[in-house]
């Protein structure tokens, strides 16, 4: 009893109470739930300043890499390799501390067989496991050592390593040898790193590991699966929101040719047949009432998305917005539903034979499926085994809902591997989407030309709650962590006030690559920028105006005054192209971007984006780059076109003749400015997303006067 | 009743005897008959272009071509677009020099669109190549896209590959 004091506060150790993989922090806040507002502002204040912990506990060297006998390594990846090159990043960081060629280490998926597995998305692959991967790999490098020492019968100290070779005085042996050796491992105690100043690899440009079976077509993806014996699944899903299924004819589908097996259930109907064309063929002849609301529509979304509605949860509350006397300034923002459309649609491979089941799949959280599948079907979680394989496009999309468990059923049914693919039309309409959003923003100005007092309302649905036990929900009253992410505002502003109305909408929504940050950051940087012309001070020295010292805002104010030199922000342009300019700060990182338009038949055309960054230490400076540039065409998209609708109860998008996204005909110039600014990397894959909208509509606002104030920008500047 | 089709096909120039469904998309003959998995499903409509080959010469986006149009013709797919893996076809090589692909996901239907372009524009401007492939990438790398085509019409043209 004595020592449970001791594992209390253990377990209240920031770094503890950081890895909130889900009951830790619902665990934590149920401790919480006494004096509601202040803690949640408390947990407001703490989550939008925190780091996120990797998932991962296990740093035996032998789940991570294996020694193989051509003399290289191959590192099992416990993170999912969804374009972000987070393979390559992880090869770089584990070359150093191995002293080991880069060349020579393939990165391969860890699976739960022989490896250890993580969640992958929050741009976290590279800030949470940059020490922890160079202490695995040290870890080996130094066991390595210590078995040389036994072998050799001589020190450990003195034998050194240089590029694989394992060295004392005329003694030598590559790693491959000297494991060939070995029967039984001792595994060292974690080492010291190595300091940052002996890297060779990182920091420096790096050819991505990953591309050269990319380039070739090589079956990589999840979609790639093949399994002897496997057999295609196509499931019929209600169309409509929370449909209920009220009677189906599946005669014509049982009597295709090809079809193994038509299993009605509840909420769908999946096909299994010897070939993919046979299901969807026989999926064609099924014909299905629902039971549905009509009554639903992107009017009545709207409606409900509303600042004073739904659960009110103020999560700061600095200074004192109220007191502020002087005519308050203000501006109401919209952002729409927003879907993902990752070019690979939602997939599984599952293999059920002997109570013992095996999922293939590109999925973001290995952790959501086994659950899923084990609540759902109950099925030991020990007899689940997950083979992650490379994602075609992920950006929050595979994180959580997944057909794995109509797949599962559907193998169990047919007694052979099922592949079972969402449709496009499944994709758009079975999915989840980002939550459409509305924002008041008020704002005051002091005799001095600064704002004095600044006012965020923001409405949102939840985004992050998937991940948290449902007790969360009831806890937190919003999803301020998520949804909210980017809600506040974070300039040096006297008295400021941000409140989350919390709204379930009737569909599905969750993380889009940026979360929250995404809409937030559009409403805020507009809004600052309607306040700088409200001033009448330049909105770039505007912004500066508002950063101190303090840390982040030191960090902020420096990436501005570098894009505003790098931008040619103060130099004259001509008279028909617009210039606007937006920042945030992601998880640590700052991202700011100077974008400029001109308007061509009635349309706004972005022309050059510069876009500056900020991402703490840098690993791969052109892996980066990617992101960053990758970053502001799915923000171009989203901000220009992008816009999830509703008829009669459900999504009206089916496929990309209805939603329209960005292809090579709206490629700008992108410039990308690498600043280093900070010793510990922080993440790129979100954060230079959510300034693009803000700095294309403070360029429609430069060069027209006209403020648009609702995403997607192409229909709000039609209609202004 | 035989729903099923006799097909001869050339596969990257190998011959190949099926019997597949007439009308099943070429896509699924390629990826699950054949077992050559480079050509992507992305959209079933022909909207995105990753499921992006050549019959004949012709570039066609086969998840809505039907298999049986496609009976005594020569296919390209992504693994023949280059003589060998050793032997990179100037737009794969250059997809690599300026390292293009994120996911990769579409990349092997913008490759078949874009070695396509060279071969009938061998010096396109950056407004040939914006306006001549309307294929999808959701990973944002249409920037890379332009610059490696760019670059692959002057190795090509330079005779390098």
């Amino acid at each position: 009893m004595e020592n449970t004091d001791k594992i209390n506060k253990k377990r209240f150790s920031r770094r503890n109470f950081l890895a909130i993989s889900g009951s830790g922090l619902a665990g934590a806040l149920a401790l919480l739930y006494f004096g509601r507002v202040p803690i949640r502002r408390k947990i407001s204040d703490f989550t939008s300043e925190m780091e996120i912990a990797a998932d991962v506990s296990n740093l035996d060297p032998k789940l991570w890499f294996e020694l193989n006998a051509d003399n290289t390594i191959t590192l099992k990846s416990p993170k999912v390799e969804m374009g972000q090159g987070i393979f390559t990043g992880f090869a770089m960081l584990a070359a150093e501390e191995l002293d080991f060629q880069l060349d020579k280490i393939k990165v391969v998926h860890a699976n739960s067989k022989n490896g250890v597995l993580s969640n992958t998305g929050v741009s976290n692959s590279t800030s949470s496991f940059y020490v922890i991967i160079r202490e695995v790999a040290a870890t080996l490098r130094e066991t390595l050592k210590l078995q040389a020492s036994k072998i050799w019968n001589v020190p450990i100290t003195n034998i050194s390593t240089k590029d694989g070779m394992l060295i004392a005085g005329d003694k030598k042996i590559s790693y491959a040898d000297l494991a060939k050796q070995i029967t039984k491992w001792e595994i060292a105690e974690k080492p010291a790193l190595r300091p940052t100043s002996t890297f060779k690899y990182v920091g420096k440009e790096q050819k991505r590991i990953d591309l050269p079976d990319k380039i070739l077509g090589k079956p990589i993806y999840g979609i790639d699966t093949t399994l002897p014996d496997m057999v295609y699944g196509v499931a019929l899903y209600s169309p409509y929101f929370n449909g209920k299924l009220k009677s189906v004819d599946t005669n014509n589908a049982k009597n295709t040719e090809g079809v193994l097996k038509v299993l009605e259930e509840k909420e769908w109907i999946g096909v299994v047949a010897k070939t993919r064309y046979a299901a969807e063929s026989a999926i064609e002849k099924i014909t299905a009432d629902w039971d549905y609301d009509p009554n639903i529509n992107t009017k009545s979304i709207e409606k409900l998305m509303t600042v004073g509605n739904g659960n009110e949860v103020n999560i700061q509350n600095d200074g004192d917005t109220d007191k502020v006397s002087s005519e308050a300034i203000t501006g109401e923002y919209r952002t729409p539903i927003g879907f993902h459309a990752c070019l690979e649609p939602s997939l599984v491979v599952a293999d059920f034979k002997d109570n013992k089941l095996t999922l293939y799949t590109s999925f973001q959280n290995p952790d959501y499926i086994k659950t899923a599948v084990s609540e759902a079907l109950d099925i030991d979680k020990k007899n689940i085994e997950i083979m992650p394989a490379y994602l075609g496009g992920g950006f929050g999309r595979k994180a959580f809902k997944s057909n794995v468990v109509e797949a599962v059923k559907l193998s169990k049914a047919v007694g052979k591997p099922v592949h079972l693919l969402y449709t496009r039309q499944q994709e758009f309409q079975n999915g989840y989407v980002r939550p459409n959003t509305h924002h008041v923003l008020k704002g005051k100005l002091g005799n001095d030309g600064k704002i004095l007092a600044f006012e965020h309302d923001i409405a949102t649905g939840p985004m992050g709650f998937k991940a948290l036990p449902s007790i969360a929900e009831t806890i937190l009253g919003a999803d301020f962590v998520v949804a909210g992410h980017g809600s506040r505002c974070a300039y040096r502003i006297p008295n400021i006030k941000t409140t989350v109305w919390h709204n379930n909408l009737p569909f599905e929504t969750s993380m889009w690559r940026g979360v929250g940050m995404f809409a937030n950051t559009f409403a805020i940087e507009s809004f600052i920028d309607e306040l700088a012309h409200k001033a009448g001070v330049n909105p770039l020295k505007f912004r500066i105006d508002h950063c101190d010292d303090t840390p982040q805002l030191a960090r902020r104010k420096k990436l501005l005054e570098i894009l505003s030199e790098k931008s040619g922000w103060n130099l004259s342009k001509p008279t028909d192209i617009g210039r606007g300019l937006a920042v945030c700060d992601d998880r640590k990182t700052i991202s700011a971007a100077v974008v400029e338009m001109k308007i061509i038949d009635g349309a706004i055309k972005i022309l050059r984006v510069i876009h500056a960054i900020d991402p703490g230490k840098i690993i791969n400076p052109d892996g980066i780059r990617q992101q960053v540039e990758g970053a502001t065409m799915m923000a171009i998209s989203a901000s220009l076109y992008e816009r999830g609708t509703i008829e009669n109860g459900q999504f009206e998008q089916t496929n990309f003749h209805n939603y329209k996204v960005v292809r090579l005909s709206d490629t700008p110039e992108i410039e990308v400015i690498l600043h280093e600014g900070s010793e510990i990397p922080t993440g790129v894959g979100e954060p230079p997303i959510s300034p693009i909208a803000p700095a294309i509509a403070n360029a429609v606002f430069n060069l027209t006067g006209k403020r648009l104030r609702a995403l997607p920008l192409q229909e709000a500047f039609q209609k202004s | 009743m035989n729903i099923y089709m006799k097909l001869t096909l050339t596969i990257n120039n190998k011959h190949t005897n099926l019997e597949v469904e007439p009308n099943m998309p070429l896509l699924w003959l390629i990826r699950d008959e054949v077992n050559l998995k480079g050509t992507k499903f992305g959209c079933g409509k022909a909207q995105c272009g990753a499921c992006s080959l050549y019959v004949d010469g012709d570039l066609i986006r086969s998840c809505s071509y039907p298999s049986q149009m496609a009976n005594n013709k020569k296919i390209t797919t992504i693994e023949g677009l280059s003589e060998d893996e050793k032997h990179l076809h100037p737009i794969q090589q250059a997809w690599l020099d300026i390292q293009v692909p994120q996911c990769g996901y579409c990349q092997s239907g913008f490759m078949m669109a874009a070695a396509k372009l060279l071969e009938e524009n061998p010096n396109p401007t950056v407004d040939d190549i914006k306006n001549g492939i309307s294929n999808i990438c959701r990973c944002g790398t249409h920037p890379r896209i332009i610059k490696a085509i760019l670059l692959a019409a002057k190795l090509k043209n330079d005779g390098k590959h």
